[in-house]
């Protein structure tokens, strides 16, 4: 006779930054079924955005479902309002949100990377992405004014412009940023502690990623190369040395490098914006009250997100709909699952890089 | 014999609940855990088990569904105990206040000792709010000390036993609603 046991994770555990609670239904230590509950953080925030606020503050609103990808749901938001509204910012603005977009996916990423280490038991490394994480907390102080919710982005360009000495201090940042994510590139491949933990933990395939919708770096991983950069035509990705990074193993170690691998692409994006940088104003003024619908999508640190906006004419939204990536990849997580130690549950939940604010909005 | 009361003050620990904040607020206690800010240095350190901690860091407005965790959270960990509001919206409700799931606050359901504004809020400001609430914990370690029957009153305002029953009515008014 079968014996399984169930094992509760959350919705308050040490190795989760935020409510979720797992049940994981156990046979000895492999994990055999899933149970996931996501809504404890639910805030009401779709509704809220038709019925409290008008459509020009909505932007700093939606930026509070997430913190650690606020700047991809206020550009996301933005950019359908400006759809809507049919203004054209300049290329200016347009440059410096793309800026803001990788430092805030760098910094993401880091903070993914750390927390996957600390709960494989590597406290060291844990430490060292999180004390050169600072370097980039830094310059989106400098850049923005804020460490975390930027309020950067308005409907018709950005807040703030960057001024010479900034971008000195971004470049000296990015530089040294560089040098230690070329270090843990080392780590991560070569270091034989951690290839425990991580090799051959947690694959995803890439029929399965393909049959379960993974999307972000979760399906890249697997080798399935979508990005949202790729496809859309708002910010010219294309112009600032955007490439795909895959890789095909699927398991953490794959998910790791994928990370790392999009780290050193967005700072050779962030340097090429700053050489690069066009000359013009940040902010051009856009008149009139939205009507009609608009779909945006953006690739936030996760995966694709998508914003749906309906308008009526008048002040205030007749619908803002918010499809977030780990919403999408909780097949996938839910798949992993089936087959691993318990053991191994915390690192492999910190490798998807869940965000429930986001999901459960 | 070993001292817990003076070693208390040297090591407290902290307990960190998110009672649907937006991560940004989770991110920075994170970040003021990490060597640049370096929380660690006055001895504290982040478990997950509300039985072996003396600091409550929450973040967030409390929302539906997190409120009966947050006051079980709150009346599981032993006396003394401080707690601390963290960010905006968990001092206020901030942004979320009045949307339909939200329930304003950390303070309508457990008595907080220290509120710590911003949103998000910076890891120098949740370092000093962790600093006062060192100050506060002696204060209750010492009342502690005090013989209830010949120095206070079980009803006195601010006293230790008067709020584990203000939390703990709270939590039954909730259930009969």
């Amino acid at each position: 006779m079968k014996q399984t046991i169930n094992i509760p994770l959350g919705s308050q555990h040490i190795a989760l930054l935020e409510p979720v609670r797992f049940k994981f239904e156990c046979e000895n230590e492999k994990i055999i079924g899933v149970d996931s509950d996501v809504g404890f953080v639910h805030r009401g925030i779709e509704r809220a955005c038709t019925t409290k606020f008008k459509f020009d503050s909505i932007g700093y609103v939606v930026a509070r479902v997430c913190g650690l990808c606020a700047i991809t749901h206020s550009l996301s938001y933005t950019v359908a309002i400006e759809k809507l509204l049919g203004g054209e910012i300049s290329k200016k603005a347009k440059y410096l949100r793309i800026l803001l977009l990788e430092l805030d996916r760098i910094h993401s990423h880091m903070l993914c990377l750390s927390h996957t280490c600390e709960n494989a038991g590597f406290e060291a490394m844990f430490m060292r992405i999180m004390g050169d994480r600072e370097l980039v907390m830094e310059i989106q102080e400098l850049l923005t004014g804020n460490r975390v919710q930027f309020d950067y982005i308005s409907i018709g360009g950005v807040n703030r412009d960057l001024n010479s000495t900034v971008a000195l201090k971004i470049k000296e940042n990015l530089y040294e940023v560089k040098q230690r994510v070329l270090g843990y590139m080392d780590e991560f491949t070569n270091n034989w502690s951690l290839s425990l933990k991580f090799k051959g933990i947690g694959a995803l395939s890439l029929d399965d990623a393909y049959i379960f919708n993974a999307i972000g770096p979760l399906a890249r991983a697997s080798g399935l190369n979508i990005d949202v950069r790729n496809e859309i035509d708002y910010l010219p990705f294309d112009e600032v040395g955007f490439l795909m990074q895959t890789h095909s193993d699927g398991d953490i170690n794959a998910r790791n490098l994928v990370r790392l691998n999009e780290i050193l692409n967005s700072i050779l994006m962030c340097e090429n914006i700053i050489n690069g940088l066009p000359e013009g104003e940040i902010f051009t003024k856009i008149k009139g009250k939205p009507n009609g619908e608009a779909i945006v999508r953006f690739e936030a640190p996760r995966g694709e997100l998508m914003y749906y906006v309906k308008g009526n004419g008048t002040a205030m939204l007749d619908r803002v709909r918010i499809k977030t990536p780990t919403f999408a990849s909780i097949p996938a997580f839910s798949h992993i699952f089936v087959g691993q130690d318990y053991a191994d549950a915390p690192a492999i939940l910190a490798s998807f890089d869940p965000c429930l604010s986001c999901t459960a909005k | 014999m070993f001292d817990l009361k003076k070693y208390r003050k040297k090591s407290p620990w902290i307990l960190h609940y998110n009672a649907g904040s937006c991560n940004g607020c989770d991110i920075e206690i994170l970040a003021s855990l990490a060597p640049k800010y370096d929380l660690e240095r006055f001895g504290v350190i982040n478990t997950g088990n509300p039985k072996q901690s003396d600091i409550f860091l929450v973040t967030g407005p409390v929302t539906y569904r997190s409120r009966e965790r947050l006051v079980e959270l709150y009346t599981q960990m032993p006396e003394p105990k401080v707690v601390i509001a963290v960010g905006s919206c968990s001092c206020t409700g901030g942004v979320f206040r009045d949307m339909v799931n939200v329930e304003d606050g950390v303070d309508r359901y457990i008595p907080v000792d220290v509120y710590v504004a911003g949103c998000a809020t910076s890891p120098e400001l949740i370092i000093d709010g962790v600093v006062k609430a060192l100050e506060i914990l002696e204060q209750k370690t010492k009342e502690m000390e005090k013989p209830l029957k010949l120095f206070r009153e079980a009803t006195l305002e601010n006293s230790i036993v008067n709020r584990r029953h203000t939390a703990l009515k709270v939590g039954e008014k909730d259930e009969e609603n």
